[in-house]
């Protein structure tokens, strides 16, 4: 009885403050300021805010509990389209992807070659990320 | 008459080498015409090599200036404090060679950056794990999570920075145009606090 209570506060405390944690990494890279801005909603921003609590806990949840949905593979292809545009979201996020740009503007003055310059550090992902999963994993 | 003139220092200027800055070009006068256009005519600098490509004009300089033209003149000096001075030399052409070095750089580094992460996270066992929850069988390597997964990867960078190659999603400033704004800006108030003559003096009678 004593031990499930301080399993309980254990627990409780724990996702507190990775609960908290996460919205706070959420915040710093403004992803979500960012959506609004782009889509002009926001009136919606409290909206957002709850898709962020319940897909966290959801699928927090669901891989905690082996939960098994035994639906198609095809949902599977959205879903990773999502997943990816998310983390595409953080990884331009991140300042130093963000100060790189600054930077490489005024040494070799591109101004106008900047967005070509961008699409080299896209395309790198995108070609990485595909050659990691269909041969850097299997070698 | 009234002799009360206005000035406000731009921000940023752009000249030519062997330019003559005047008051006019560094500052925006208001004030009685007639004197003000006189006044626009001083001269405050001359561009010289030695000046290298930057060159801050103080405020002070500028009333010193309007004071030995005319020391009756009452100045009310607004905004900012110096004008940087920008020297345009003749453009180097950027080579070709250079910006394709640049490009692999930045596309090759981008790639192992994304593979790096991805082993740091452990994200082909969060796949497989996806691929279980959703599907209810394992999958070793579940590539159709994988591939949507790595052009989605492309697309959110492209929507973060609202740049679709040359379009444009909406005309709101990009994060990166905001960011390289605030780097300019940064360098600017580095330049005029370095680089200013006035402030320089000051050091100088400060240790005498």
């Amino acid at each position: 009885m004593l031990s499930s209570l301080i399993l309980i506060i254990i627990g409780l405390s724990g996702g507190l403050v990775v609960g908290s944690g996460f919205v706070a990494f959420l915040a710093v890279l403004g992803i979500i300021p960012r959506l609004t801005q782009l889509t002009k909603t926001y009136q919606f921003i409290h909206v957002y805010e709850w898709a962020i609590i319940l897909g966290t806990v959801l699928v927090g949840w669901a891989s905690l509990r082996n939960s098994m949905l035994f639906q198609s593979e095809i949902w599977l292809i959205p879903i990773g389209l999502f997943c990816g545009t998310f983390i595409g979201m953080l990884a331009a996020a991140l300042t130093e992807v963000l100060n790189v740009f600054p930077i490489l503007a005024k040494r070799i003055g591109l101004g106008e070659k900047i967005i070509v310059l961008l699409m080299a550090i896209v395309l790198g992902k995108i070609i990485g990320s595909l050659f990691h999963w269909m041969y850097f994993v299997n070698h | 008459m009234d002799k009360t003139v206005y000035i406000r220092l731009r921000h940023r200027i752009q000249v030519h080498p062997n330019d003559v800055i005047t008051i006019d070009k560094v500052a925006l006068i208001v004030g009685d015409k007639e004197l003000t256009e006189k006044l626009k005519k001083i001269v405050i600098h001359k561009v010289q090599l030695s000046d290298k490509n930057m060159v801050v004009i103080d405020v002070m300089q500028v009333i010193k200036a309007i004071q030995k033209h005319d020391s009756q003149i009452e100045i009310q000096a607004l905004g900012s404090n110096q004008t940087i001075v920008e020297i345009l030399y003749k453009k180097k052409r950027l080579s070709p060679l250079l910006f394709c070095i640049v490009w692999l750089l930045l596309f090759i580094g981008a790639g192992l950056a994304i593979m790096n992460f991805h082993e740091d996270v452990s994200m082909q066992a969060v796949h497989q794990r996806i691929y279980k929850i959703v599907t209810g069988r394992e999958n070793d390597q579940p590539l159709i999570l994988q591939i949507p997964y790595s052009i989605g990867l492309g697309l959110g960078m492209i929507l973060f920075f609202n740049h679709l190659f040359k379009k444009r999603i909406n005309e709101e400033p990009s994060p990166l145009e905001v960011e390289i704004f605030n780097y300019q800006l940064d360098l600017d108030q580095y330049v005029a606090m370095n680089e200013n003559k006035e402030n320089i003096n000051k050091n100088d009678d400060d240790v005498k």
